[in-house]
């Protein structure tokens, strides 16, 4: 037995295999696909906190525990349609409890060369194609093998060369009340063409007060020259867990700019890969995460620059409250051929209670030898001059920190492209800071 | 009449190191005091006390506004009371903008004093006459708050935040540096605006220029932590001509004595 072993899944995990193995869709090669991904997963298991990705976040409690997979369930639609953004003329797929809604999908109607489906139907139509997509993230990873062999919902997102959608299409992922000990394994694939364009709003909510387990991946490749910009929220309770491993390749002048704020779950785990594969490409990742309460968040990312002449910066900041845990690991990782690299990493970071922990830690692995990167990361409080100011102005003492704390966020959210995202935010946040309420929408 | 400020006795000291001692100083609604005095005489510690900014210690004597005891309100609780600190340094707010700053601190002193919210169609109807008073221009309420605005616009950003809040003690920390001369006009004229019977001011500068503007009716010299001389405007001229050589301590005066 290799010493990293991982845990062993409880043995309800492996009955929910058995049980359920034959009624997940796909035909052809799906099958002997899955087998061998719940293989894997049996050999690997769950990471514990012995691995480096994780060793801050004990996932097991999460992952390891009686688990079913979603029965169907359809809300009332005023609960979908309060998290609608993207303008009126948006697209949109939404996923309850990790089944696509196809009555409530708004895809028709669009430009040539886009393609948006729910992987579900595809898996028994194209099989050869998805299982040629899945089969893409071969490194043995239990949770990627879990998803895997249990795939059976996300959205296939395709645009030909020189396509474009105007309109942002938004991905809404929620999940219910009834959703306790659910497993929701979602696939993402998104491909862009060469100069092909696609504005991708994700929403992730987690409603009432289940403890569901979202376990996501998704494999993202843009073409030459091609652009995406990705607004993701994630406004989750307290009991739901979200995980996501994001595998994004860049060809050559291809731009990336993604915008993640975490205002929830108990559990996020959001680990990015990004992979600059030719020149003059440029990644932008932006995120903030705010956990309070009990919550962990833990933001993984690696920026791999193997062509030369590409930018790329990650600009991350944290608001930690309450007894939260929040884990930070950027790296960015410069191989020999990616000479003339401009890469930048940042992760500072408000640290608002005793009680709450953060853990950043940046790296930097350079091979080639003209390159510009740099890296950085703090941990303070909040300014007393500031908030001296702001009282001086009549403001409560609770009122200034908030709004110093909101203003702290809102350098991150007023990067999300999509105005209505970037209000869900905003409000989702205030939300969550003492008096947030009084000070209504800035 | 009663006095709108009456400082009496006043000792404060800063990590354990005394700034201001035996001060003492009486400000009468409708007046308005000039504070002149060196480079690290104690003004700005002076206008920080009277806002209440933490870590400045006062040990010995008191400070009456309003006929209140100001040492025991909260900064909030002295604005909300009607005082007003228009910094020498105003600090930057990134994220949060400065037009919906001032509509909140607007509010909150309304709610302190029990008034309802300001509707935001006369908030903004009297934002944009004052604005264009003190040369505020648009673009510049939308931006952050300070973030990166040149000294002169942060201190037309004071005076726009002193005519909005209307305060009944002003307290101006040095207002007119970092201003050109066109500037300084036009500031001085908004805090001019706002003079009147039962409002006050308490105007901290290094410059004459100020007070022929501003003309005050008294003036203080502030010299190593006290009140060295008062008098009319015409001290303001006189400072001008002759400096502060004449107001240091002599060296036979134990300066630090209370401490
Ligand atoms: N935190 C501190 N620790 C020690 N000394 C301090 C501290 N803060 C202020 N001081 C000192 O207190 C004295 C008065 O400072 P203050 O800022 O009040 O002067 P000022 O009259 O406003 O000067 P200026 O004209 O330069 O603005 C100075 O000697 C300053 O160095
Ligand atoms: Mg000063």
């Amino acid at each position: 037995m290799p010493t990293a072993r991982a845990v062993e899944p409880v043995p309800e995990l492996l009955e929910l295999w058995a049980t359920s193995r034959a009624y997940l869709p796909g035909k052809g090669p799906v099958p002997g696909l899955r087998d061998a991904a719940f293989a894997a997963f049996r050999e690997v298991g769950f990471p514990t906190t012995r691995a480096e990705a994780w060793k801050y976040t004990n996932v097991v409690p999460w992952v390891n525990r009686p688990l079913r997979l979603p029965p169907r369930d359809v809300p009332g639609t005023d609960r979908i349609t309060a998290w609608f953004a993207g303008g009126v003329k948006a697209r949109r797929l939404i996923f309850v409890n990790g089944h696509l809604l196809p009555e409530l999908a708004h895809v028709g109607g669009l430009p040539g060369g886009v393609t948006v489906r729910g992987l579900g139907r595809l898996l028994q139509e194209e099989p050869d194609r998805v299982a040629d997509a899945l089969a893409e993230l071969d490194e043995p990873r239990g949770l990627t093998a879990l998803n895997t062999a249990f795939a059976s919902a996300g959205a296939w997102i395709e645009l030909q060369d020189g396509a474009a959608l105007d309109e942002p299409l938004q991905l809404l992922f929620l999940t219910t009340a009834t959703a306790d000990s659910v497993l929701c394994n979602l696939r993402n694939v998104v491909r862009l063409g060469r100069a092909a364009r696609l504005h991708l709003i994700e929403t992730h909510v987690a409603l009432g007060d289940a403890k569901p387990l979202s376990n996501v991946v998704s494999q993202v490749r843009l073409g030459e020259g091609a652009e995406l910009r990705q607004d993701r929220v994630e406004i989750g309770a307290a009991p739901a867990a979200l995980i996501e491993r994001s595998r994004t390749v860049i060809a050559a002048g291809g731009r990336l700019c993604r915008t993640v704020a975490t205002l929830g779950y108990g559990l996020s785990r959001h680990e990015q890969g990004v992979r600059i594969v030719g020149a003059g490409a440029e990644a932008l990742l932006n995120g903030v995460f705010t956990p309070t309460g009990k919550e962990h968040v833990d933001t993984q990312i690696r920026v791999e620059h193997a062509a030369p002449s590409c930018h790329s910066n990650q600009f991350y900041k944290g608001v930690v409250d309450g007894r939260s845990h929040a884990v930070f690991a950027g790296k960015i990782l410069v191989e020999r051929a990616a000479q003339k690299t401009d890469a930048y990493q940042s992760n500072n970071n408000l640290l608002l209670s005793d009680e709450a922990e953060i853990d950043s830690k940046p790296e930097l692995e350079i091979y080639a030898d003209d390159v510009k990167c740099s890296h950085g990361a703090t941990i303070g409080e909040l300014d007393p001059a500031a908030l001296f100011y702001l009282r001086s102005r009549g403001l409560p003492a609770a009122l200034a920190r908030s709004l110093l704390i909101f203003g702290w966020a809102e350098e991150v959210l007023e990067r999300m492209a999509d105005e209505a995202t970037r209000l869900q935010a905003r409000r989702a946040f205030l939300a969550r800071l003492p008096g947030g309420a009084v000070l209504g929408e800035p | 009449m009663t006095a709108l400020l009456e400082i009496r006795d006043l000792a404060v000291s800063v990590d354990g190191k005394t700034i201001l001692d035996e001060f003492e100083l009486v400000v009468g609604a409708g007046e308005v005091h000039a504070v002149m005095g060196p480079n690290g005489s104690g003004k700005s510690t002076l206008a920080y006390v009277l806002a209440g900014r933490e870590g400045y210690q006062v040990t010995r004597g008191t400070i009456r506004f309003l006929g209140r005891d100001l040492l025991t309100l909260e900064p909030e609780e002295r604005a909300a009371a009607g005082l007003f600190l228009a910094m020498q340094y105003p600090v930057e707010i990134p994220g949060v903008a400065n037009m919906y700053f001032l509509r909140q601190a607007m509010n909150a002193i309304r709610k302190a004093r029990g008034e309802p919210d300001i509707s935001a169609a006369d908030f903004m109807k009297r934002l944009r006459a004052q604005a264009e008073l003190v040369g505020v221009p648009p673009e510049l309420l939308k931006r952050d708050l300070n973030a990166g605005f040149s000294g002169g616009e942060k201190k037309r950003n004071e005076i726009l935040q002193l005519l909005m809040l209307e305060p009944r003690l002003a307290v101006l920390d040095e207002t007119d540096s970092g201003l050109d001369i066109d500037a300084l006009r036009t500031v001085a004229e908004g805090v001019n605006r706002l003079r009147s019977p039962e409002r006050a001011m308490l105007v901290i500068t290094h410059y004459q220029r100020l007070l022929d503007y501003i003309v005050p009716d008294r003036v203080h010299v502030l010299v190593d932590g006290r009140i060295r001389r008062s008098g009319g405007k015409e001290l303001a001229l006189e400072l001008e001509a002759e400096g502060y050589a004449a107001f240091q301590p002599k060296p036979a005066e134990p300066a630090t004595a209370a401490a």
